[in-house]
């Protein structure tokens, strides 16, 4: 068939091979060849749906997906055991390497890394880890570690400047130096595509999100004791095993696919506002979060506002990726191969002409599976 | 040597399965035979996944974006399920032990005995708050700090952290804790105890592990003429992205008719309070009440 959008002569299909475009929503242009309710790495979701697996964890069929968020339901259980418990330092811990520990799971299932695992996790995983640590260490020396207590008996006042320190300067901070790593990655042509780039991002914030909990709650794991009440903690918990570790990795990782981007000669006003959204949403989120609790508003409400600030980002970042993947993916040529989405034996280019998945967000292994040739014999 | 497609008429390497230009068979699949002319079919009907599409009659020009396998399909690289749950449930047992582990070690190192406040700042029983403040005589290098409800003399490189009508908030030169001083109207009228379950509620309301130091007794105490009680807290000061482990050194009263509140908080690291308690001593030595 000719493409009515991309005007190539394809295999026949639902969504064309070499662009991606929606065959069956021809009659709106715009909409067949953006296909925004065709969201390019998980085809059966919207790009405008805050799921966090087929958002952070791109290479992932379906069918995996699933297997990855039953694994983080069971963590969450894990938590919720200790919490209830009274092990609050073991709860903690399980929160803050949760959702890494899963990722890490996520590269070798991808296997993202291809032939460098050591050099792609030691600079991503390892290097985010690193700055984690040291930019942690450097702003618990700068920042009074006593919260003004204030009256107990009357209302809980703000501090202004602890307020613009915390919560804009430090997250301003964070989002120049995080990214560092990754973007330092040695042999990282052999890594070319925008999702490589959110992938790495994502994994080196993951890292310095593991180094910076572990630093701002030593005191709390050295000084409660093994056992006690649950009390309130569970908001903090929270925030520690879903919304720091989401914010973190999100945030790194628009900013680290939009270096991709400009590398690759792209970078636009979506990469741009990349960038800008990771920003804004850090400061949203860390300054949101510490202006409610100064000012004693109930913890349930701080969790909204954070989870509120997640979804955002999640959307953005799904946002970037769509149209990342419609335009690298067209440079596929045709082979043999099996769709990572719907396992079907097809012959396509960039996207699969039956489900429409973008074919270079598929785990390595079936890249390499492909056969645009007869083996030489 | 090219190849060209019967398709497109596009060039294509020696060798090459497929068409780069349009996708078009170039070699006939080893073992499959072409499929049977018949009447033409819907939009393409996807079979079950992982089967291969039924044959069925294509309409001229079709092509198809299947292909049927010649041999096997290998098997790609997959993690097994159970290896993902069991390295969760691993992280969960792993971390349950650590996270005990360390608490237990770090708490062996807790002091069982802090001190308290009323104990450094307790008066001669016949003196009595007077109802105007005045001026306790500074030594040099002092200043005096004052609101509506109390004054204290402050040493040199002592600072205000904090100010408003009814309580000073005062940080050491060495920012090793703070030191909240308050009084004013209580309406309703409340007791030293009322305020202590107000105090003692609100803390842990914020601070979800606040509780009574191990060793330290809650007593009737007086501070600088106001009658109440003093205790010791231990908390876990965080806000979600910090932490710090704490002591609380607290003295509350009220006057005879409840009309007037009085607190005292000597805030620091929890091995650290009796230290800091004797540096806090100049300070709470000067605290004088306004009200009565």
């Amino acid at each position: 068939m000719r493409c009515d959008h991309c005007a190539n002569d394809v295999p026949d299909g639902v969504f064309c091979t070499r662009c991606g475009a929606h065959q069956g929503t021809t009659g709106e242009l715009a909409k067949a060849k953006t296909r925004s309710h065709r969201y390019a790495a998980h085809p059966a979701e919207h790009v405008v749906q805050p799921s966090v697996f087929t958002t952070i964890f791109p290479h992932l069929g379906h069918q995996k997906v699933h297997e990855f968020r039953w694994a983080f339901v069971v963590g969450l259980a894990g938590i919720a055991v200790l919490y209830v418990a009274g092990l609050i330092a073991a709860a903690i811990l399980v929160a803050i390497f949760l959702v890494p520990v899963l990722y890490l799971i996520y590269l070798y299932e991808a296997q993202v890394y291809r032939d460098e695992p050591a050099t792609v996790l030691g600079f991503t995983i390892g290097g985010g880890a690193v700055v984690g640590l040291v930019l942690s260490l450097i702003v618990r020396a700068l920042d009074n570690p006593y919260p003004s207590f204030g009256n107990p008996l009357h209302p809980t006042s703000i501090n202004i400047g602890l307020l613009l320190f915390l919560g804009v300067l430090v997250p301003v901070v964070q989002e120049a130096v995080k990214p560092l790593p990754a973007l330092f990655l040695p042999k990282r042509s052999e890594f070319p595509e925008t999702v490589d780039g959110l992938v790495f991002g994502i994994a080196a914030g993951l890292g310095f999100s593991v180094a910076e909990s572990l630093v701002a709650f030593s005191g709390a794991l050295t000084g409660l004791p093994a056992h006690l009440a649950p009390g309130n903690w569970i908001y903090d918990l929270v925030t520690l095993a879903i919304f720091q570790p989401l914010v973190q990795g999100s945030a790194t990782g628009m900013v680290v696919a939009a270096v991709w981007r400009y590398r690759r000669g792209r970078l636009g006003q979506r990469e741009l506002g990349g960038v800008a959204m990771a920003v804004i949403a850090h400061v949203a989120f860390t300054l949101g979060t510490r202006t409610l609790s100064d000012a004693g508003v109930a913890q349930p409400f701080v969790l909204i506002w954070q989870a509120a600030i997640v979804g955002a980002m999640l959307i953005y970042v799904r946002y970037l990726l769509h149209h990342a993947l419609l335009e690298e993916a067209a440079h596929m040529g045709f082979a043999e191969t099996v769709c990572p989405n719907c396992h079907m034996h097809i012959v396509a280019s960039g996207f699969c002409p039956n489900c429409g998945v973008a074919l270079t967000a598929a785990p390595t292994s079936v890249k390499r599976a492909r056969k645009p040739a007869v083996a030489k014999s | 040597m090219a190849m060209t497609c019967p398709r497109c008429g596009a060039q294509n390497p020696d060798g090459n399965l497929y068409c780069q230009n349009c996708g078009t068979a170039l070699t006939a699949p080893v073992g499959v035979a072409p499929p049977p002319p018949g009447p033409p079919p819907g939009p393409p009907p996807g079979p079950p996944p992982g089967m291969a599409p039924p044959a069925f009659a294509s309409p001229p020009g079709y092509a198809s974006p299947y292909y049927r396998p010649a041999a096997a399909t290998p098997p790609v690289h997959r993690t097994p399920w159970m290896v993902i749950l069991a390295a969760v449930v691993a992280l969960v047992v792993i971390m349950a032990g650590v996270g005990t582990l360390i608490a237990v070690l770090g708490n062996r190192n807790s002091p069982s005995n802090n001190g308290s406040v009323a104990d450094l700042a307790s008066p001669s029983p016949e003196a009595s708050p007077s109802p105007v403040g005045s001026p306790v005589p500074t030594p040099t290098s002092s200043a005096t700090q004052s609101n509506d409800g109390v004054s204290v003399t402050l040493p040199a490189g002592w600072t205000v952290a904090d100010q408003d009508s009814e309580t000073l908030v005062l940080t050491d030169p060495n920012s090793e804790g703070e030191i909240t001083i308050a009084s004013g109207a209580s309406v309703p009228a409340q007791t030293a105890q009322d305020n202590k379950t107000s105090i003692d509620q609100g803390l842990k309301g914020k601070y979800p592990d606040t509780r009574n130091c191990p060793g330290t007794t809650t007593s009737s105490a007086t501070f600088n003429g106001a009658k109440g009680i003093a205790w010791t807290l231990c908390l876990t000061l965080t806000d979600g992205t910090h932490s710090v482990p704490a002591a609380a050194s607290v003295f509350t009263g009220a006057n005879s008719s409840g009309s007037v509140y009085y607190v005292v908080i000597v805030l620091t690291q929890q091995d650290d309070l009796s230290h800091y308690l004797s540096v806090a001593k100049p300070v709470l030595a000067s605290v004088h009440w306004k009200l009565t």
